[in-house]
Order: C-alpha cells, then structure tokens, then sequence
C-alpha cells in the first residue's frame, strides 16, 4: 500500500521537527497510539490499537527514526505486528520550507502488510490511512499553535 | 412405474431446508478436543524459532504441535495422485508437501503449528501466544514471472519453479507450417484468473482414535472419502487402511475444493492417537479463503490460423499455469490432461499443438474448480472464434457452424478422433447451436442492437460452445496419462428381505442430490416405489470402495455401476422367480416388479422373490441364498457433454458496469434421469460461470499476500446479478454406458464464462476494443472505455 500526501503547516520546520522528535507529543498526536517509550537513541516502542473496517488490533512494534538532517527529512521505519498481521513500513518525510514561514510537510513511503490485516480489508485500508493521517496534522497544528 | 426422466423432488432437501442436515461440524464425540492451525502471514518465509511456552501454560490448552514434532513422528508430506513429466521424460518436481512446515513457510497460510485445547476459543486464543519468529524473503505470484531467471525459489529442487513443462497434439513444426500458410491468425494473451471455491461449508475433519479396537475414524468434508483413507493412510501416516473409517457425511459443496486431501485430516488422526482423544478441526471463512485449492490461474497465448474462407487451419497454445506452493492431490493433471485435450473443442482444426508450463509460486495450491482445465480450454477457443470474428468481419454464429464437427452417434458413425488424444462419443454440435440462435432470435437481436447503439446504448451478444470430457474416467487411459489412481466406481445393490432396496454407491453426494437420482435409477429398473429405495454413500465401512465425486462422473460411471448390480439381481430374481413359477427363468419377463411368464397371468412380486431369497426354504437347488450384489464399473471411454451459451448484455456508458440481460443455455448432457435436478446444475453452473467473467479473482499482491480474502473483498455472483436463465435440452446419448448419460455438473460453468466475456467485448465493439481481462469489473470496464 502506498502511503503518500502532503500538509502545510503555519509554523517553522524547526518547530514541526521538534514536535516529530517528542514521543510525549507523538503520543498526544497520533491516533490510536496508548503508548511510545524510548528505548535508545532514535527508537521507539510503541503500542498502538488501531480499527480498520471490520478489523480491529493491538499493535506492538518499534518506530525507528533514520537518515535524519535536522531539520530537513527523516525517514520513519515502522515495524508493528499484531494479532490480526502485522505492518512494515518505510516512510521519508520532508519539511520544506515555504514562503511566510510555512512549511509543507511531504511524506512518501510504502506499507507492507500480512495476516487477515492483508486480505480484508486491505481495499479500504488506504482511506483509513488518509482519515489517519488527517487527524494526526490537525493535532499536529494544535500542537504548533 | 417409470422414475427415469421426471422431476422427483429431491428427497434430501427435506433435511437440508430444515436444518435436520448432519455435517461434519455438527458431530460431537464425548471428550473432544479442537485444534487451531496457526498458520504463516508471510508467503515465504524462514521459521527461526517457535516459542509455544506461554500458549502452552494458558487455560484449556492440551497440547501444541509443531512442524518440527511431525518431522520428528516420520510423518510424510500430502502426496499427489498425479504425474506429468517434463517434455525430455524427467519426471516432474514433487516436493514434499508437510503437514505443517519446520523451516520454511510457502505461502501465506502455510500450517505452523496446530494447537490443540478444550475448546474452539481456547485454542485460537492460544495461537495468539505462540512466538514465531520470521525472516521475511521474497516471494513470487504470477506463473509467467516466475520461471524467469533469478527469481525467488518455492522449493530449492526445482529450477525456475518449473513442476512440468508438456506438450501435447501435432509436432510443432507442422502446426507452425499450417499456421505460416494461413490467411489470417486470430492471437490472443491473456490470463484466466484465479478463483476461490466458496463451498457454503467450510472444510472440517474430526480424527478419532478408539485404544480399545486400535481403529481411527475420521469424520471429514469430502467429496473423496476413500480416496482420502488411501492416501492418508498409505502415504501420510502409514496406518492399516482396514483400520481406519473415513466418513463424509453431509458435505455442503464443495466444487472440486473438497476432492483433495488435506492436512488437516491427517493432522487430527494422528493427534487423535496422540491424545487419546478425538480431535476436531473447524476452518473459519477467512481461513477458507487462504487454505481450500484454488482454482484456474492460466497465463496464455493462443493463436489460431484460417484460410480465405474462415475454415480453421490451426491452433498453437503456449500455456502457464500456477500451481501453488505444494501440489494439491489432482494438480498437475488440470492445466494438462483437463486442458490441452479439449482444445480440439467442437471444430475440425486439423493442427493442434499445446504447451504447458506448471509452476510453483508463494500462492495457495491450485487444483481443480468445477470444470477443472475444460473451462480454461473452452475460453481460449470461444475467445479466439469471436476475435476472429470480428476481425474477419464473420458472423460469430455462423463462423462456428461453419468449422463445426458434423453429427455422428457414436454407434453407427464412429466416435471422432481428436488432435488432442481423445475419441468423442457422440455428438450433434450443430443441433444446440441452431436451437440456441432461435431461442435468442438472433437476426431480431442483431436489429435491437443496431438500433440501441443509435442512441447510444451499448448492447453486446456473446456465442460459446463447449465439450468437456466427463464420466471421469477409464482407469487404464488415465493411468496411461499419468493418474496414479483407477477412476472406476463401486456400487453394491443390498435386497433386503421385505424387498426393501439398500444402496451402497461410492459416489459422494455433497449437493448433487444422488439420493433422488440414483433412487429414481433403482426403483424405474426394479419397478418399486422410490421410497423403498436408500442410497448409502460416503462411508468407508459400508461402502466397498469410492473414487468420489468429480469431472460430472457420479451418474455416468457410479450409476452405470448400480445398473450393473441391479442387473445381477434381476438375474438372481428370475432364477428364484422361475422356480416360483415352475417355469424356464428364458421364459419370464419382469416389469412392474414382477416377474411374469410370458404370455400368462403368472406372475411373482419382487418383494416375495427378495423373501424367499433369504428364507430358501423351497429354493432352486445349487443357487446360494440372499441377494446382495456389488458391481466396480470401469467406464470404456470419457463422455462428452457440449452444449451452446449464449448472453446478451448491456454496458452502462457513464459506470462502466455490466448488466447481464439475457442468457440462454442449450446443453446436451445425454440422457436425463431428473430433469429438475439437471436444470438446477446448469443454473447454479452458469452462476459460477457467469461470477468468474464478470465478479471473481483472486488478487495477491507483490508480497504474495492474499488482498481480497473475504467476502467484503472478494465479489460473489448474487441473485440480482443474474437474469432468469432459459434453458434447454438436446438429447445425443453416450453410446457406451448403460444410462446413455454424460454428466451435467460442470456444463454450465463452462459454457457460460466465454458468452459473457464475449457479449461484453461485441458491447464494447464500438470502441474498438478487442481484448479486455476478467474479471469485467464496472472500474476495469470504464477505465478501458475511457482510455
């Protein structure tokens, strides 16, 4: 599943960038997320209950933060399993600057997915995706206000 | 009292439509244990490590079995009942086919450990708790793809993937003379897409172990108990066939999905004598999806030759058919001995050559599906004569008639020999056409057409005609071919003492409704009433042998089997019935139930000879009491239904969405005991059929995931998709069983898919379309019209 999109935000890419790198923020913010522990530089545990149509699971797995220039672009690894499959995902996110101090947010990447996650469901998974990820910028702007 | 030929109502669906059926889910033994089978998410994939502690000390577990202890047991992998070879004579790439894997998985849904507990629900929470950890490798999907160099490999020992590569029919060098003499070649590519069975029932199998008799029972969804008991028996667990029973009581579908065995059935006998206790395994919907054999899954180029005139010239196919990750049990024998032998189809093509590739991907095993390679076959040729068609500015209809196999009967014509291996019994291929145009009133339809596209409304009508090879089969010519079993059938005729009639057919009711046929077969031949009549099937103890339900065999080869039984009774019968009578047993005739002496009103009832049969008090001196006779009918040749579809439909220009208007099916399936029951096949065929050209196919994508498995995903024919279908009949007989019958089971799956496809490419025509995958979705079709 691709996963690909854009956000503009009202705010500096120092300021988002300092939001992405706060796992307290990041719990606030992303949806479904119940917990994020660091457990070394750059890396993550998290713990995440996520509803997908029909489909419903308790994820478990490490974020891991690579390739950073600060503040510039990462690129996000994802590794979640659960009981309903699991998901694996690589996804570079650019901040670029834009006039009046705005900044575009840009990510890029690819899910993988496997298990019952990967065959229901899987049609109407990218749209979940995008309502996620919507929900996750607007926090994000509430956060940057 | 005549029963052949009427519409008895079916004496099973009394229970069916009550809910009175007994499947294999609804038996519970005192005891029972069920099992999980946690299976793999990945499609290829090293198993590092299992970790089953924690699910081990959970609540209600009894017990975990992994790949590693059925290594360890020295248990065998599921066998194939079928061999095809490479072209250069190696024998084919059989690799093992374990129970559930130790090292690798194959696909996604590949058995890593079965979990056994008190209950369904403390077993599958259980599986949740074992820790498997992976290492995720590549994985291919697409048949064509993966006999390229360098791609991931299903199994180490065979390169390439290739299981076979086969051909069959005319050298190639003189198909390709005929070809480069032709006037116009008609080519097509394209993919005859993955289908998932979708029996209403899901697979089940109970292994019970019984310490005091040392004897296994397995309850189990079977279209095939017998063969299963063979099979898992004498090469999965290597435990006496006389000790163990296989039952396949109620079955609710199967559609070729429930031919095989599987590993589940041998998983829950042997755990069952693990445990001492019995043990049932119960797929969910989901699991069904991933586990039952899959059906279809060609990638194909087909070219075919015609002179000035439009007669066909040649035929050249180079198939590749995807075959999974394991070898199902009839695997090999589909996309070859099923497929390349039908191309010759009803046309006088003089040079035929096929060649098929098997190959092994991450994917679900492939096998048969109702029509099993004879559908393949028929949408390869009807695509091909419509294209053609179209091309050469012929009418569809009449380009068919025009290449048609003329009539013979198969007793004073002899049967046709094909390019392609096999002897046709009989047929009249242009009779079902002829009666299929009539009833569509095709020039009026034509005039419809033409006036429709003026508004601007697309109408399309689509021909098929097919042949199948059916009455599966004998057993010395498929032995010949590669069958690594007999395809005969056993009936046993019991005349109980009253004159009640027991049964005892080989052949597997799973909705078919062979409990009214073969009782109409038994009662109009005996001349009793139906409901003096039982037909037995499906147990291994009370019947002699089985080769199973399949390939439209039940009536032409298990029926002929209870002709064959009944005539020994009335043998029998007019001995007795001559000592009766005081008269010659050349001097009686029986009808009506009685034995009469010619030309007199002497007369003797069959329930008072079955009496005496087993009460030989005053008996023909030397003649043995009872009367209970068992006959093994090995068919003398395959038999061969065919029959004409033809659709018509309407393409909605703003959706892109197909509605299916009219369908019109005309088969010949040879003589017919129940007319009713016969429609009811072809309906529910053409559904099928009609579901694969328009609705259904598997879709994996570049993980080898399975993406649409369930019924929110994967789009089965409803109701409302289908229009009310007319149906009629051509009667050509099979000139060598003692029914005249051909089968009726998969005609309508097979005719029906190409019409459809048809009707929506001659819709399209205005686009200059000529090519256009299935399944003909509303988003595939609008996208082709708008691009």
């Amino acid at each position: 599943m691709n996963l690909k999109g854009n956000y503009q935000f009202d705010a500096s890419s120092k300021a988002i960038w300092d939001c992405l790198m706060n796992p307290e923020v990041l719990t606030r913010i992303t949806p479904g997320i119940s917990r994020l522990e660091q457990i070394e530089e750059d890396q993550f545990k998290a713990i995440a209950d996520v509803k997908i149509g029909p489909v419903k699971g308790s994820f478990e797995g490490n974020l891991k933060v690579a390739e950073k220039k600060e503040p510039e672009r990462f690129v996000l690894k994802i590794t979640q399993k659960s009981k309903i499959g699991n998901v694996s995902a690589d996804v570079a996110i650019a901040l670029n600057k834009k006039e009046d101090g705005q900044t575009e947010m840009e990510f890029d990447g690819k899910a993988k997915l496997s298990g019952l996650l990967a065959r229901t469901g899987q049609r109407v998974l990218s749209g979940v995706a995008n309502t996620l990820t919507k929900q996750f910028f607007k926090a994000l702007e509430k956060e940057l206000a | 009292m005549t029963f052949i030929g009427k519409s008895v109502k079916r004496v099973e669906d009394q229970r069916f439509l009550t809910g009175k059926g007994r499947y294999t889910d609804d038996i519970v033994l005192p005891g029972m244990t069920y099992a999980y089978i946690l299976r793999s998410p990945y499609a290829h994939a090293k198993i590092l490590s299992i970790n089953t502690s924690k699910a081990e000390a959970m609540d209600g577990v009894v017990k975990i079995f992994t790949g590693k202890d059925i290594a360890a047991a020295g248990i065998n992998g599921v066998p194939c009942g079928w061999q095809v070879n490479f072209k250069n004579g190696d024998t084919m790439k059989e690799p093992p086919h374990p129970l559930l894997v130790a090292d690798k998985a194959r696909y996604a849904g590949d058995g890593v450990a079965m979990i056994i507990a008190e209950s369904k629900e403390a077993a599958r929470d259980a599986a949740d708790m074992v820790d498997v950890e992976y290492e995720e490798l590549d994985a291919v999907t697409n048949a064509a793809d993966a006999v390229a160099d360098g791609k991931p490999l299903v199994h180490d020992d065979a390169p390439n993937n290739m299981c076979f590569d086969w051909e069959l029919g005319n050298p190639i060098d003189e198909v390709n003379a005929a070809m480069s003499a032709a006037d116009h070649i008609t080519s097509l590519e394209f993919t005859n897409q993955r289908v998932i069975p979708n029996a209403m029932e899901p697979r089940a199998a109970i292994g019970q172990y019984e310490d005091h008799s040392g004897k296994y029972t397995l309850h189990t969804t079977s279209q095939n108990p017998h063969l299963t008991r063979l099979l898992m028996c004498a090469f999965v667990l290597g435990v006496p066939e006389h000790k163990v029973r296989v039952v396949a009581p109620d079955v609710g579908g199967g559609f070729g999905s429930k031919i095989f065995h599987y590993a589940e059935e041998a998983l829950v006998i042997w755990a069952s004598k693990q445990l001492n206790r019995p043990v049932k395994w119960t797929s969910d919907r989901s699991e069904a999806f991933l586990t039952d054999a899959h059906g279809r899954d060609h990638i194909s180029k087909a070219e075919m030759g015609f002179d000035k005139d439009g007669n066909i010239l040649a035929l050249r196919v180079k198939t590749h058919a995807n075959l999974g990750a394991y070898l199902s049990t009839f695997a090999p024998c589909v996309p070859t001995w099923l497929h390349g032998t039908l191309l010759q189809g009803l046309y006088t093509t003089p040079k035929i050559n096929v060649d098929v590739t098997g190959v092994f991907t991450h994917t679900t095993p492939v096998d048969a599906y109702r029509g099993a390679g004879r559908p393949e076959a028929t949408y390869l040729l009807e695509r091909l004569l419509d294209k053609a068609a179209l091309e050469m500015k012929r009418d569809p209809a009449e380009l068919r008639l025009q290449n048609f196999i003329p009539a013979f009967d198969g007793v004073k014509e002899e049967g046709y020999m094909t390019q392609v291996a096999l002897q046709y019994d009989s047929g009249n291929y242009h009779g079902v056409l002829e009666r299929a145009l009539e009833m569509v009133g095709y020039e009026d339809f034509r005039k419809e057409q033409a006036a429709a596209r003026d508004e601007g409304r697309l109408l399309g009508i689509g021909f098929s005609t097919y042949i199948e090879a059916c009455g599966i089969a004998p057993s010395a010519v498929v032995g010949a071919l590669g069958a690594r079993a007999g395809l005969y059938e056993s009936a046993q005729v019991r005349v109980q003492p009253t004159g009640k009639v027991s049964v005892y057919s080989g052949s597997h009711s799973h909705g078919q409704g062979h409990e009214t046929t073969f009782a109409q077969v038994v009662a109009d031949k005996l001349g009793i009433p139906l409901e003096d009549v039982e037909i037995v099937h499906g147990d291994s103890e009370a019947v002699a042998f089985g080769m199973g339900t399949y390939g439209s065999r039940s009536l032409a080869v298990g029926g002929s089997a209870i002709v064959r039984s009944i005539e020994k009774v009335l043998e029998k019968g007019a001995q007795i019935a001559a000592h009766k009578l005081e008269a010659n047993p050349e001097d009686l005739e029986y009808a009506g139930g009685k034995w009469t002496v010619k030309g007199t009103d002497k007369s003797v009832a069959f329930g008072d000879v079955a009496l005496t049969a087993y009460v030989p008090h005053d008996y023909p001196q030397g003649l043995e009491p009872g009367m209970d006779f068992s006959s093994f009918y090995d068919p003398a040749n395959f038999t061969y239904p065919f029959g004409a579809h033809i659709a018509i439909v309407e393409v909605d220009k703003d959706t892109g969405k197909v509605s299916l208007k009219r369908f019109i099916a005309v088969d010949d399936v040879g003589n017919v005991i129940n007319p009713m029951i016969v429609d009811g096949q072809i309906h529910g065929g053409l559904a099928q059929g009609i579901g694969q050209a328009l609705f259904e196919g598997a879709i994996y994508d570049e993980y080898g995931q399975l993406t649409n498995g369930s019924y929110m995903d994967y789009t089965m024919p409803r109701a409302d998709d289908l229009p009310s279908f007319e149906v009629d009949r051509q009667v050509t007989p099979c000139p060598h069983n003692p029914l005249g019958v051909k089968g009726a089971g998969e005609a309508g799956c097979i005719g029906s898919t190409p019409a459809v496809v048809n009707a929506v490419m001659d819709a399209l025509a205005p686009f200059g379309i000529k090519d256009l995958e299935m399944p003909m979705t509303p988003e595939r079709v609008w996208r082709t019209m708008n691009s």
